[in-house]
């Protein structure tokens, strides 16, 4: 049989397929999501041909003038390979890179790599510093997760003797996935910068973790980290430095510095937030003069840890869930036979089930049954709901306690910037809805990874704006707040 | 049963702290715990016939619902608040002697660790229950319960945690205070701790939920 290679850009992916694959089909293997199943009317999965030929049918062609796409783009989920081709893939653009934004940059010779050291995700770029253009992405999960979803269990096992062990597997992981971007674009490295919350700056760094086991979760050793290829077993060569940047407080890392930096919050005159709906669930509220933050560890929950059917947006996951014609439908990555729920979904089904009283005021399923069905076999339980109670209350009341900090309410923040992940698929009204913003949804800005998009600025900068932010920026402990317990319980009502 | 009585049941086990609480939305503008409960002083019901007829029986049923998911979190602390409400007018009848606790509980969550709502849901509990509550509040060390148990022989001692990492605080606390008082009783309870925790450190019991402690202790004080 016949066989094409697709190249995938962004990411930098080459593979080889049979001919007439249907393009659905390779990429839902990255994650790329299908919202509409594949039917052609969302536009979502929209591929822009580089090289090569995809032909049009009719259906094919009508469904793009309906979507206003010029004749560059083409529906991966009408599309079969027929020849090599080079695409651009418009979802990668907005999930991965995320660097949509534009910022200020002083452009100089060389390239750079800027890495986000998730707890769950890691993503490395590979940057033009001339034109501060993404030349190549690579994402990974981070192999420490065999050592517990949240933050906690990871220290957990730090102090259980594996500490060095994740040390070696971070700077592995990173390292190979620099190597493997040099593979494909033979350039030499000028520097390297590198984000992430406290716990991942400090195993990253062979640093003792312990003092975040304990109250008052604090490390003294949490600041700037410079590294040399040689400490860290890499292979290849960094002309200048490698650095991962300092951490704020507590458990509030770099990645929500750098979250800072690509928000640009600390230069805003209005009071604006920034909420990171990843496994830490940091917030930050502030503006030009003041910042204050802090984590909330409610983020598991939307990763798909602790709800009966959760998942990651992977294939196979519930990705949206929304009400037609009193029916509550829902679509599927990848258009197949869902397998359980991801974060983005859950904000949905909740919002929905709240909106049709299948849940209480509390929570509470009124058909006095122990779940509600999604479809077949899949439905979320009471304890799930619970769950996401719990999350979106530690949220909310998060975020009121840090407004309450600055003497302002939550109705006085402007702008509030979702980052994250999974941010870039939420329903801003059924967000709203569920109790966890309650903010007018033109306030509220979805911004995709903005760790990635600070640890790029970084890239051009000196330390100047870290320590500027650092200076202006404090970390509120919620669970020392006296108010903390009754805003807490009155957020987790619907 | 006093019609009073009845009604203070309800608003408790409800969560009607007073009459201003808009919670739950069927009560709405009628009298809450406070106001029942200074209506049962004012109508010559004993703090006793109060505690043991009413707040008891209906946190009896708040915990058993918990335990039996029906309801959360939410719903129990609003019930907590309206036993609080109660407690205010009755506080007086236990410190002067008339109402006889089953006991002295002290409690607190363990040192390293701020998280509090666990451990005032058992507090609440085991008040509610007919016991004389002593809350040590967060990030509370082996020393200051050393303490609590010397101002209060035969007190029952119980610690939180919500963390695995402060979990592991608790062998180390426990010894402590055996060591100080061996004939001390020790509970604890939280997220990540479970049975062969609390025998691998050797507390006296653990329950995963606060009416399992209720009961227990109940089954002691009879």
């Amino acid at each position: 049989m016949k066989k094409h290679r697709i190249l995938l850009q962004p990411l930098g992916k080459s593979l080889i397929v049979n001919d007439q694959t249907p393009l659905i089909d390779v990429l839902h293997e990255y994650g790329i999501e299908f919202p509409c199943g594949g039917k052609g009317t969302c536009g979502k999965c929209k591929v822009k041909l580089l090289e090569g030929e995809i032909g049009l049918t009719a259906v094919h062609q009508q469904k793009l003038t309906a979507l206003c796409l010029s004749d560059e783009w083409r529906l991966a989920c009408h599309s079969r390979c027929t020849s090599d081709i080079t695409l651009e893939v418009e979802q990668c653009n907005h999930i991965i890179l995320a660097d949509e934004s534009s910022f200020d940059f002083v452009p100089q010779t060389g390239f750079g790599v800027a890495v986000d050291v998730g707890t769950t995700t890691l993503v490395a770029q590979l940057i033009d510093l001339s034109s501060g253009k993404v030349i190549a992405v690579e994402t990974r999960i981070n192999p420490q997760g065999k050592y517990g979803a949240d933050l906690i269990s990871r220290i957990q096992s730090c102090i259980n003797g594996y500490a060095s062990e994740m040390t070696y597997m971070i700077r592995q992981a990173i390292g190979s996935m620099i190597e493997q971007m040099l593979r494909l674009h033979k350039v030499e490295i000028k520097r390297i910068s590198l984000v992430g919350n406290s716990a991942m700056q400090l195993i990253f760094s062979n640093a003792d973790v312990t003092p975040l086991a304990a109250y008052p979760f604090d490390s003294a050793n949490s600041g700037q980290k410079e590294f040399s290829v040689s400490e860290l077993n890499w292979k290849f060569k960094v002309k200048e430095k490698i650095i991962f940047f300092p951490s704020i407080g507590s458990f509030v890392g770099s990645d929500i510095l750098a979250g800072i930096v690509a928000t640009n919050l600390h230069n805003k005159e209005n009071y604006c937030a920034l909420i990171d709906l990843g496994t830490n669930g940091e917030i930050v509220v502030g503006n030009q003069h003041r910042i204050v933050c802090a984590s909330t560890a409610a983020g598991p929950a939307f990763e798909g840890t602790n709800i009966s059917i959760g998942m990651r947006a992977v294939t196979g996951a519930i990705s949206s869930v929304y009400f037609r014609d009193n029916l509550l439908k829902y679509n599927t990555i990848g258009n197949v036979k869902p397998k359980g729920i991801c974060g983005s979904a859950l904000i949905d089904a909740i919002a929905c089930f709240r909106e049709s009283d299948l849940i209480g005021v509390f929570g509470e399923i009124n058909s006095g049954e122990n779940q509600i069905a999604l479809t077949t076999g899949l439905g979320l339980t009471q304890t799930d709901i619970n769950e996401f109670q719990l999350a979106k209350a530690a949220i909310a009341a998060g975020f009121e306690i840090l407004c309450k900090s600055l003497s302002i309410e939550v109705k006085d923040i402007q702008e509030l910037y979702i980052a994250g992940g999974f941010g870039n698929y939420i329903n801003i009204r059924h967000l709203i809805q569920t109790g966890m913003i309650d903010l007018p949804e033109e306030r509220i800005h979805k911004m995709g990874n903005t760790a990635l998009t600070g640890a790029k600025i970084f890239l051009f900068a000196d330390n100047q704006i870290s320590n500027e932010i650092l200076s202006k920026t404090t970390h509120i402990n919620l669970e020392r707040d006296a108010e903390f317990q009754n805003i807490y319980v009155e957020k987790m009502l619907f | 049963m006093n019609e009073l009585l009845e009604k203070l049941l309800e608003a408790v086990e409800s969560g009607k702290a007073d009459q201003k609480s808009p919670f739950p939305p069927q009560l709405k503008g009628q009298d809450g715990a406070l106001e029942l409960t200074i209506s049962a002083l004012e109508a010559g019901v004993s703090p006793q016939e109060i505690l043991e007829s009413a707040l008891i029986p209906a946190m009896d049923k708040v915990g058993k619902k918990f335990t039996e998911n029906k309801i959360f979190v939410p719903q129990m602390l609003m019930s907590a608040r309206a036993m609080g409400a109660a407690m205010t007018q009755l506080k007086p009848f236990f410190t002067s002697g008339e109402i006889k606790t089953k006991g002295t509980f002290i409690i607190g969550t363990v040192k390293g660790d701020l998280h509090d709502i666990g451990k005032n849901l058992v507090a609440m509990m085991v008040e509610g229950s007919g016991w004389s509550v002593i809350d040590l509040g967060v990030d509370v060390s082996a020393e200051k319960y050393i303490q609590a148990i010397r101002e209060n022989p035969g007190a029952v001692v119980a610690m939180s945690a919500l963390l695995t990492t402060t979990m592991a605080n608790m062998g180390n606390m426990i010894n402590e205070i055996k060591a100080a008082s061996p004939e001390t009783k020790i509970f604890i309870g939280g997220a990540p701790v479970n049975n062969s925790f609390c025998q691998k450190i050797g507390a006296d019991f653990y329950s995963p939920d606060p009416q399992g402690i209720v009961e227990y202790l109940n089954k002691q004080a009879s």
